[in-house]
């Protein structure tokens, strides 16, 4: 009986062998963790919108690439809030991925990310140049450097309900904000359906905001960086959205996350959203009738132009301190000449950046058999042309990028329009915020 | 291959091996040692995973660290300064007292109420005290995004009764997450939802430990129920309260994710607070110092009320 008991020395002495044999006994068992000599390629992106795309991308090409080039390619997906907190930690572990993707431009990580000036000049012998909108999310000419590249990003037209745009006059939907606020307006009373368009702290409130006031002429900053957000343009496009709440639009708005525009137009609530084509595709799954009525239009014309934004920037980094910075950059090369099948894989929710890579974009996007009708999407064959970068008609920089993830304009914009400040309030207090963003970063050497 | 049947002689240095052995056995036999050999990894687990960040955190406080960089340049309370004078910070500050402060006064009270019923004798007894846990053992997120879809714009469930009830009608809808009063009081109730059940435990604990007889005294001297609650239970149980005070206070003004989930700060900032702002600032906006200051400008207050709660329950204690 004595030598079964468990005193607590042969208790403390198992239980301390155990544990260190756990720890070591999966390098004993598993020698490949000890001895890989095959090239590792590890690559983190979000979870898709379109899971087909992750299919593909995680099983197919990521696959195949890495038998083409001898390499064992690794795709860890996670959510998009995690993407910065994510990046964060790789940076302060100095250990991580070889290829991150962040979905809008990433300026203040810059330090710590490879130049990316040669995979451009790569792409462009076989794709040519890339758009505008590419560049200026992913270069930053006060250091000139490429801290990111950029092979795609998600268009963001206008969603809106065909039938019910119809009965006030406008079967083709609205073409100016003017009309989407006299439209709207007679659409809520009517058929108590308003106007969807955010006004809370959330991405898609961001770009929404950034859409009226560059149509109206108002940018945060000039083509040099310099802050211009206090403006007369501003106010005037401020006083739009006031207007345009108190006419079309209820408190809804001021509730909404990313993906409540979506949920709202396909629970037939909302007559029109500033979204990415995910009401549409989401609809021809989950609510074909209702899919029917939604369509979509270009950018809407306001006082100065007719401008959109993008919705989701695709921008890749290689970290610094990434293993296989060489394999991180021919993967890039790779995927970006071959982007058309990455376009068709996407469901048409990513477009390119080198608009040669997928030439047969207008014809595919014109007759797609999911669509109702099949030329849906033959709306956004221009959208290279019309959207633009968040900071335009300068670059994505770090203070603009920390102005939109602190909400400052979404703010602006929400308290003007629920009457908690008045329009001058509210551009004085989010003018001397970015202000102070921008003194900041200036100082910092990155603007 | 048994030992009486090979017996091999003992290789150089087992002797001391054994020595070294029974040294280590000598050093698990004994208490004093034991007890620190126990401890050890609780407390190099406490200083690896909160010690370290909350220094790192304060450095970068100090510092003009970015996301992005990695050097540490101290810049000395340039940070604090800068961000004080901001409209958007002062908003957050007043926001986090009314946030801590409403909350934990809804905590005590109710978890008061709930210890006392549950200490009472009924049928289903059990069942309410596994019900009464859930919210604390569910993660956080989940149980919060649950809260998010009751509280939708679209989907409210609340509001779906109030329609079928007749008390509201098609248009006259709620929106809880939508207007500054109503955004805060649902972020206020969702985290009073989760911090009730450890508040709840916490005081039970002390009412189970209040010997029967002093209740028995009460009554037999004709105490009400009042009077007893406020003469005899109450501050026999006071030290405990104030633990539970104390840790409710500590997770109100630190925590974030109810309102990262609910509101991200929204509708205009009328329910942002420090914690959230710090994210924001720091992890989203990538000025990582700021962020880190905005975290820890509380921190003194913090400290004054974690010592002042601890001297009020030592005073307090029954003995």
């Amino acid at each position: 009986m004595a030598d079964h008991a468990v005193n607590r020395r042969k208790f403390l002495r198992t239980t301390g062998v155990g544990a260190v044999a756990a720890g070591l006994g999966a390098n004993i068992i598993v020698p490949g963790r000890a001895s890989a000599q095959r090239k590792r390629l590890r690559i983190l992106q979000w979870v898709h919108f379109v899971p087909a795309y992750d299919e593909w991308f995680n099983k197919k090409y990521a696959v195949e690439w890495g038998q083409k080039n001898d390499t064992e390619v690794t795709v860890d997906n996670i959510g998009i809030a995690g993407i910065n907190p994510r990046a964060a930690a790789e940076i302060s572990a100095q250990k991580g991925h070889d290829l991150f993707l962040f979905n809008w431009p990433p300026p203040s990580f810059e330090e710590q990310t490879v130049d990316l000036k040669d995979v451009y000049q790569e792409v462009e012998k076989t794709a040519g140049k890339p758009i505008d909108l590419g560049v200026k999310s992913t270069y930053n000419p006060k250091t000139k450097k490429y801290y990111a590249f950029s092979p795609s990003f998600t268009p963001d037209p206008v969603n809106y309900r065909q039938d019910l745009f119809g009965q006030v006059g406008l079967p083709n939907g609205p073409k100016t904000w003017d009309e989407v606020r006299t439209a709207g307006a007679r659409i809520k009373k009517q058929f108590n359906r308003p106007i969807g368009v955010g006004l809370a702290n959330e991405i898609d409130t961001g770009m929404a905001m950034r859409t009226v006031m560059y149509a109206f002429g108002a940018h945060e900053q000039d083509e040099g960086g310099n802050l211009t957000l206090n403006s007369k343009q501003t106010l005037e496009a401020i006083k739009f959205v006031k207007a345009l709440f108190q006419e079309a639009m209820t408190p809804e708005v001021f509730t909404w996350d990313a993906s409540s525009n979506n949920r709202a137009m396909i629970a037939d609530k909302i007559s029109l959203a500033l979204n990415a084509i995910s009401i549409t595709r989401t609809a021809e799954k989950q609510d074909p009738e209702i899919s029917k009525k939604i369509q979509l239009t270009k950018a809407l014309r306001g006082p100065a132009r007719a401008i959109g934004l993008e919705h989701v920037m695709q921008c890749y980094v290689v970290w610094k301190f990434a293993e296989n910075i060489d394999g991180a950059k021919k993967f890039l090369v790779d995927y970006t000449t071959n982007f058309r099948d990455a376009f068709v894989a996407g469901e048409f929710y990513d477009f390119p950046c080198f608009p040669k890579t997928v030439p047969d974009l207008g014809k595919l996007i014109a007759n797609d058999r999911n669509a109702h009708p099949a030329d849906k999407y033959k709306v956004l064959d221009d959208v290279l042309d019309w959207a633009t970068n968040v900071g335009y008609p300068g670059y994505a920089n770090a203070a603009i990028d920390e102005i939109f993830s602190t909400w400052v304009l979404n703010v602006m914009f929400a308290k003007a329009a629920s009457g908690s400040a008045s329009p001058e309030e509210a551009l004085k207090e989010a003018d001397t915020a970015c202000k102070r963003i921008f003194a900041k970063w200036k100082e910092k050497g990155l603007v | 291959m048994s030992d009486s049947t090979v017996r091999a002689e003992p290789r150089p240095g087992a002797v001391a091996d054994r020595a070294r052995g029974s040294r280590l056995g000598f050093l698990l036999d004994e208490p004093r040692w034991l007890s620190v050999l126990m401890i050890g990894p609780a407390v190099l687990y406490i200083v690896l995973i909160v010690g370290f960040p909350f220094v790192l955190a304060i450095l970068y406080a100090f510092s003009d660290v970015t996301v992005g960089s990695r050097s540490l340049d101290f810049v000395g309370l340039r940070n604090f300064t800068s961000v004080l004078a901001t409209s958007k910070f002062q908003t957050a500050l007043k926001n986090t007292f009314i946030f801590a402060i409403v909350s934990q006064i809804l905590v005590m009270v109710l978890a008061t109420i709930l210890a006392i019923a549950l200490t009472r004798e009924f049928r289903g007894k059990w069942v309410v005290r596994l019900l009464l846990l859930f919210p604390w053992v569910a993660p956080i997120s989940l149980g919060t995004i649950g809260w998010l879809w009751i509280l939708d714009s679209t989907y409210s469930v609340i509001n779906w009764t109030l329609e079928a009830l007749g008390l509201i009608g098609p248009g006259d809808w709620f929106m809880w997450l939508g207007v500054p009063r109503l955004a805060m009081g649902s972020v206020i109730t969702v985290h009073v939802w989760r911090i009730l059940p450890l508040a709840t435990v916490i005081l039970l604990a002390g009412l189970t430990s209040i010997p029967h007889d002093i209740h028995d005294a009460a009554q037999v001297d004709g105490a009400g129920f009042w009077r007893h609650l406020f003469q005899v239970t109450v501050p026999l149980i006071r030290p405990i309260m104030l633990v539970a005070g104390l840790f409710g206070l500590v997770f109100a003004f630190t925590d974030m994710i109810v309102i990262f989930v609910l509101t991200r700060g929204g509708p205009y900032d009328t329910t942002q607070v420090l914690a959230s702002l710090a994210f924001f600032t720091g992890i989203q906006g990538g000025d990582l110092a700021e962020g880190a200051a905005v975290a820890l400008f509380l921190f003194p207050l913090l400290v004054a009320v974690a010592i002042g709660f601890l001297r009020a329950a030592r005073r307090t204690e029954v003995t």
